[in-house]
């Protein structure tokens, strides 16, 4: 998936329907299943620069928020007194 | 809770359900919370709330169905509703306002901003957290769903109760406020951005 590899000469520096392609990107960075998807996204960012780029930036950020975000931990007594009160409802 | 009421479950099937299908979400569901509130108080009385309220409203549960969704959507509601209300804090930004000013469908993807790639892997847990935690709650909310807990536009749009449409122009301002902050901790950070050049 990853056409990092590829020459950037070879990719074009503008795009043409930047609104329109950077959507689908990411739509599908999102995990939507879309009629061609794979297809259109390894063409676009084997040819295009700004696409290429703004799909990396994209997937970085979905991959930093999804690795790198501070989690709390749930405190302890929480599930006991949430079945308690249970208890109190039935 | 405006699911048609199917069934009613007894007793033991209700256990069951509340044991195998409701808690397992217990973490998401506090760090949602936590996210929502900063505050470890009101992000318990959230989740202890949202159980209480999915114990009560069971029979409207479909078996099977995404519990979590409809988990994150009870307190999603309960957060709106309940503790918004009676917050004294202002929040950052009214809920009202982001939803009038920002609620057009109509958003354009092709705005960029000058921020690497490498500075974003670079970022500590700590920078990503505050970006996200300064965005206002209803773009902090889209990005908590997807990003941090994995659910899809559709599951989203019922969960927030907007149209596929919203949730996905919505999500794209979000991450474009994200990356502006992001942008300005790479600077801080001695990351050249296109602008310095």
């Amino acid at each position: 998936m990853d056409k990092k590899s590829t020459a950037s000469e070879e990719r074009k520096l503008t795009c043409k329907d930047v609104s329109k392609c950077f959507e689908l990107l990411e739509s599908i960075l999102d995990g939507e299943n879309l009629p061609n998807s794979k297809e259109i996204m390894d063409e676009k960012l084997a040819k295009c620069a700004p696409c290429f780029e703004h799909y990396h930036l994209e997937q970085a950020i979905r991959e930093v928020l999804k690795t790198k975000c501070t989690k709390q931990n749930t405190p302890a007594e929480l599930v006991a007194n949430i079945r308690e009160k249970i208890q109190e409802i039935k | 809770m405006s699911e048609v009421q199917r069934k009613k479950y007894s007793d033991q099937e209700k256990n069951n359900i509340f044991d195998n299908e409701f808690m397992p979400h217990i973490d998401s569901m506090y760090n949602f919370g936590y996210r929502l509130t900063f505050d470890e108080d009101d992000a318990k009385d959230l989740v202890q709330d949202t159980y209480l309220k999915a114990y009560r409203f069971i029979n409207s549960f479909e078996q099977g169905t995404n519990a979590k969704a409809w988990l994150f959507r009870i307190l999603k509601n309960s957060f709106i509703n309940d503790y918004r209300k009676k917050s004294k804090q202002p929040a950052k930004v009214d809920y009202q306002e982001v939803e009038t000013y920002y609620n057009s469908d109509d958003v354009d993807y092709g705005i960029t901003t000058d921020l690497r790639v490498d500075a974003v892997k670079d970022m500590l847990g700590d920078e990503i957290s505050n970006a996200l935690n300064s965005l206002a709650v209803d773009f902090r909310t889209v990005i908590i769903l997807c990003d941090l807990e994995g659910f899809t536009y559709e599951e989203m749009a019922k969960i927030l109760d907007i149209p596929i449409g919203t949730v996905r122009s919505r999500l794209h301002r979000a991450r474009n406020l994200l990356k502006e902050k992001l942008r300005s901790y790479a600077q801080n950070m001695g990351y050249k951005t296109d602008e310095d050049e």
